[in-house]
């Protein structure tokens, strides 16, 4: 199989007030890499402040990496080029309900993307939005309709579809099941697995939910302080955690699974 | 004894378009030293519930219940007054989302003065200040703030989340209640803090003999901190008993999924495989469908769920379906 995604050597650091002669820097990210092949999931855990938000942003473009290059079916990805990287690699935010225009219908939410990376015509972006609609098991009239006619569960349904218009090749999904309803969840779970196995979407997830990263994802990266501190494929990573931070981690959840 | 005992609890909403039941003939009972955990989805009516206990709910909310009883007093037959006292002194609350619930322009040690006791200080003023301040201290040692100095003079912005809502704890304690409702006191919280919070809920519980509403939209995050749970659905009552009855032997289709649905809790699943979901979405209360309110999704239904199901008792194990799932028990109504 071939590697879709290679990251390699992306760091970030932020400057910080400071003298003259004494400028200090806070390092976000110490230099990481990894590689996603297409059909994977590739996990990314850590604490609040472990800078795995930062990397996100950085691999989506919303940030300039202070060092380091992203290879894309290798071809390097430059920092400008965003025309390039919001058609390949998309993103999926916490909270559906404010990441989608309320004074937008769902046809005008879901064109604006069409209408600045492709050529189609009317026709085509309209029959393009009602198959994608169908395609996350929403109906295609529902284009006219506004965001907050529709439940949380649709809402992140709709960011889904906002998503994979472009026909992507990589999905960040940043916390995007942390704040659903257990049934909506699963739900969402099951469409996101589907959608894998038919477009070939890669898949890079944050998520502080071990339980979902165990059943999502192929490979698990660990993050503490900008540092990669355990990474591997997810079950032996859960099984044999190596760290002090994943062993902390997988306490602070281990709970969870048992009784009393 | 049960300190809190609910039978048949409605909420009602008069709108000009007809009423709405938000909650659905509910029952509760607390027992003392008990940890009841409180499941549904958002808006399955468990926070309606919170608020109707403590009576904070606006007047558009209509309450009225066959019992409401607390600690053998029957609340409902007290006039307001009498029963903001009651609750005043025994009962306490936190809330979700503590950054928002605490005053942004006062500092904590000020916000924390104004819940204090006047009573049990005594002597001059300057007596009494000092008093104050040690009384404010102990607050935040109780709930293990060790930097007592630094967070009275801080204000909400300044401190995580996980401290705010150990702030918002220690005013809940000030008047030393005897019930404490936490209404998803772990909303939106990292894991390791979420697991600090409720161990921290979990020794007050243990070591106060008090107890405590656990309300959580989790089943599984719950579970291991609860004695006993009630899970709702769309403001109706959907099976209440101990947490290893609800957890191991759910008896209530919908029960049974929110426990299926769950990855963490079926560990010998295979990874990447299809998670058990019910079709659909919680029904909004504009179009609430009659009977059982599970009805539409549930894969169970047939022509009897269009009658409200009445509430069954397995041994505790209450179960409000027409088909509840181990049919293998004797039924034996009560």
């Amino acid at each position: 199989m071939t590697t879709l995604l290679d990251v390699k050597d992306i760091s970030k650091s932020f400057k910080l007030k400071g003298y003259w002669y004494h400028k200090q820097q806070f390092t976000a990210l110490s230099p990481i890499s990894f590689t996603i092949e297409s059909k994977k999931t590739l996990a990314i855990v850590g604490e609040a402040g472990s800078g795995k938000s930062t990397l996100a942003k950085i691999l989506v473009g919303a940030e300039t990496p202070s060092s380091g290059s992203i290879y894309l079916n290798g071809q390097r990805l430059k920092e400008q080029s965003f025309k390039q990287r919001c058609q390949y690699i998309r993103m999926i935010f916490q909270d559906s309900g404010t990441t989608l225009n309320p004074s937008l219908t769902v046809e005008e939410l879901l064109d604006e993307p069409l209408k600045i990376n492709t050529q189609f015509d009317e026709a085509q972006r309209k029959q393009l939005i009602r198959t994608t609609l169908q395609k996350v098991g929403l109906l295609g009239d529902h284009m006219n309709f506004y965001p907050h006619m529709f439940s949380g569960g649709q809402k992140q349904r709709i960011s889904l579809a906002r998503a994979i218009i472009l026909q992507p090749q990589v999905i960040i999904l940043d916390e995007a099941l942390a704040s659903l309803d257990p049934s909506l969840r699963s739900q969402m779970i099951n469409l996101l697995l589907d959608l894998q196995q038919q477009m070939g979407l890669a898949y890079i997830l944050i998520s502080h939910n071990l339980g979902t990263v165990r059943h999502f994802s192929d490979d698990v990266m660990v993050m503490s302080k900008g540092k990669v501190v355990e990474a591997g494929k997810t079950i032996d990573v859960i099984k044999h955690p190596k760290h002090k931070v994943t062993k902390k981690l997988m306490m602070s959840q281990n709970f969870q699974l048992t009784h009393k | 004894m049960n300190l809190l005992d609910i039978r048949n609890l409605s909420i009602e909403l008069k709108t000009p378009n007809g009423n709405i039941l938000a909650v659905d003939r509910v029952s509760l009972s607390i027992k003392e030293g008990e940890v009841r955990g409180v499941v549904g989805e958002s808006g399955s009516g468990k926070s309606l519930l919170a608020q109707a206990i403590i009576g904070v709910l606006e007047d558009k909310w209509h309450v009225n219940a066959d019992r409401f009883h607390w600690r053998g007093i029957d609340l409902l037959r007290l006039s307001i007054e009498e029963r903001k006292q009651i609750l005043c002194r025994d009962i306490a609350m936190i809330f979700q989302e503590p950054m928002s619930c605490l005053d942004p322009t006062t500092s904590i040690g000020e916000q924390l003065n104004e819940v204090l006791d006047t009573k049990q200080f005594k002597g001059f003023f300057w007596q009494k200040r000092k008093q104050r301040k040690e009384a404010v201290i102990k607050l935040l040692h109780k709930v293990g703030i060790k930097k007592h100095n630094i967070c009275i003079k801080s204000y909400p912005h300044q401190l995580t989340e996980a401290i705010c809502q150990r702030v918002m704890i220690a005013m809940a304690l000030a008047r030393k209640p005897i019930l404490l409702i936490a209404d998803e006191p772990t909303a939106a919280m990292e894991s390791t803090n979420e697991g600090q919070i409720f161990r921290l809920l979990a020794s007050l519980n243990q070591l106060k003999n008090m107890s405590i509403l656990l309300i959580s939209h989790d089943l599984e995050n719950i579970t291991h901190w609860t004695n006993t749970i009630t899970v709702m659905y769309s403001g109706q009552f959907v099976e209440a008993g101990t947490t290893e009855q609800i957890f191991a032997k759910p008896m209530h289709p919908y029960t049974r999924a929110l426990v299926d649905s769950s990855p963490n809790a079926n560990l010998q699943l295979p990874a990447k495989s299809r998670l058990m979901a019910l079709p659909g979405s919680i029904p909004i209360l504009n179009h609430l469908p009659i009977g059982c309110r599970l009805g539409p999704r549930c894969p169970r239904a047939q022509q009897a769920c269009v009658t409200a199901p009445k509430v069954n008792n397995f041994h505790g194990h209450k179960v409000s379906c027409h088909f509840p799932l181990t049919t293998s028990l004797r039924k034996d109504n009560y």
